[in-house]
């Protein structure tokens, strides 16, 4: 029967449905768990960063900090931009967001005759730039899920060796900011030079301070930590934000699955109704010529 | 004078310990420190080493910090911004020893300058959780 066979069918795809929906709804659930977790970790890695704000705002001030080298402001030939994506997909348009920022701030500098180096975090990316034809300088993979202290000062030590060697003039960090779980903004972010107002307005540190070691070598080693924790905040933010989006894709997925599961089975169910109509047809016609036989 | 001062310590990843400290103890890149209430505002670079810390009740904390910066403000507040920190409390022993063993073993194939800081990290997490017990 020609019926039982279109049922048989409907019954298939109803269940493969089912079944995607079921992903979809673990992904959902554990992406929601993961913003608590990544929410709390931008959290607690506040207090570090503020403290080292204010710490390094007192010995700026008597200091002549714009001498560090990672404050210099020089000419602006050589731009890095450094793009924060996920190593995984499935999570809305969250790539594709912070990619478009990254290729407007390279358009922007490309436009005013500097060349860019390009670095990129995550898989996702990576994959972007290189069907592009544009080769990334260093791909760093498997840190954007759940960023850690190490990752971070690994990413920061490399520019900030090429920025104090004069190699690159100016770095963009590029990531996603969270701002709550319904939006997360794709921003972009000069991490060096370290602007020098950045510290400013602070007290003058009095001169009763001890000092161990020297000023100028505390600043040395106080500096690259404060470029660290914010490259730190901006792998935190932009975590948060992929299980944000991620989690928001995911629900829209598994709703999808249920509407589509739900409009199959209503046209298997008529299917089966129209079967069974035909069925009671036959039946009752052969009952009748048999009828009219005897 | 206070008999006790506000005491932070904080990493990089998270905030560690706060609370009212009568005495602190800490190994600085020129050697061992004491910071009582009331010192003279300062801000030490710390080494890698314990961070000892008697707190207002009389009971001793102890804080694995490796590198980082010491800075005691005018008000007897004391920060610790450590690049790494951990409370005592929270090593796990089995496992420290375990990582410790392994990193012996390979340092004995292979002489590699990260093994041997990842092996003093060891160390120290063992001594921190040591100091505790005793």
């Amino acid at each position: 029967m020609a019926g039982s066979g279109q049922i048989r069918l409907l019954k298939r795809r109803i269940k493969s449905v089912q079944s995607t929906q079921k992903i979809t709804r673990a992904m959902e659930m554990i992406a929601a768990s993961r913003i608590v977790k990544a929410q709390r970790r931008v959290r607690a890695a506040r207090p570090y960063a503020e403290q080292i704000h204010d710490v390094i705002k007192g010995l700026a001030v008597s200091n002549e900090v714009r001498q560090h080298p990672l404050l210099l402001q020089r000419e602006v030939r050589q731009v890095a931009v450094v793009v924060n994506t996920s190593d995984r997909g499935l999570a809305g348009a969250y790539n594709a967001n912070v990619l478009k920022v990254a290729e407007r701030t390279i358009r922007e500098e490309e436009a005013l005759g500097r060349t860019t180096d390009l670095y990129v975090i995550g898989r996702k990316g990576a994959g972007y730039f290189s069907y592009r034809g544009r080769r990334a300088l260093r791909v760093w993979e498997g840190i954007s899920d759940t960023p850690t202290m190490d990752a971070a000062s690994g990413i920061a030590e490399t520019l900030m060796e090429r920025y104090a060697s004069q190699e690159i003039d100016r770095v963009w960090l590029v990531y996603t900011d969270f701002r709550s779980s319904l939006t997360q903004q794709p921003v972009r972010m000069e991490l060096l030079p370290v602007k020098p107002d950045e510290f400013g307005g602070g007290e003058a540190i009095s001169p009763e301070f001890l000092f161990e070691p020297s000023q100028p070598e505390l600043l040395e080693m106080l500096i690259p930590r404060y470029v660290e924790a914010k490259v730190f905040h901006g792998l935190l933010e932009s975590s948060a934000s992929e299980h944000a989006s991620r989690q928001r894709a995911m629900k829209s997925a598994t709703d999808n699955a249920k509407e589509v599961a739900a409009s199959l089975s209503r046209v298997m169910n008529q299917a089966r109704q129209d079967q069974i109509t035909t069925e009671i047809m036959e039946i009752v016609g052969g009952a009748e010529a048999l009828a009219s036989d005897n | 004078m206070a008999a006790t001062m506000q005491v932070e310590v904080v990493s990089a990843e998270s905030h560690v310990l706060s609370g009212d400290v009568r005495e602190l103890y800490a190994r600085s890149v020129e050697g061992e420190i004491g910071i009582l209430p009331g010192h003279q505002p300062a801000v030490i670079a710390l080494d890698i080493g314990p961070v000892k810390l008697v707190m207002e009740d009389g009971s001793r904390e102890f804080v694995a910090v490796h590198r980082g910066v010491l800075y005691v403000d005018k008000g007897s507040k004391v920060i610790v911004l450590a690049d790494l920190a951990e409370l005592g409390s929270a090593v796990d022993v089995k496992r420290a020893e375990a990582r410790k063993a392994d990193l012996e073993r390979r340092l004995a194939e292979d002489d590699d300058p990260s093994l041997r800081s990842s092996l003093r990290k060891q160390d120290l997490r063992l001594q921190v959780a040591r100091m505790r017990e005793s």
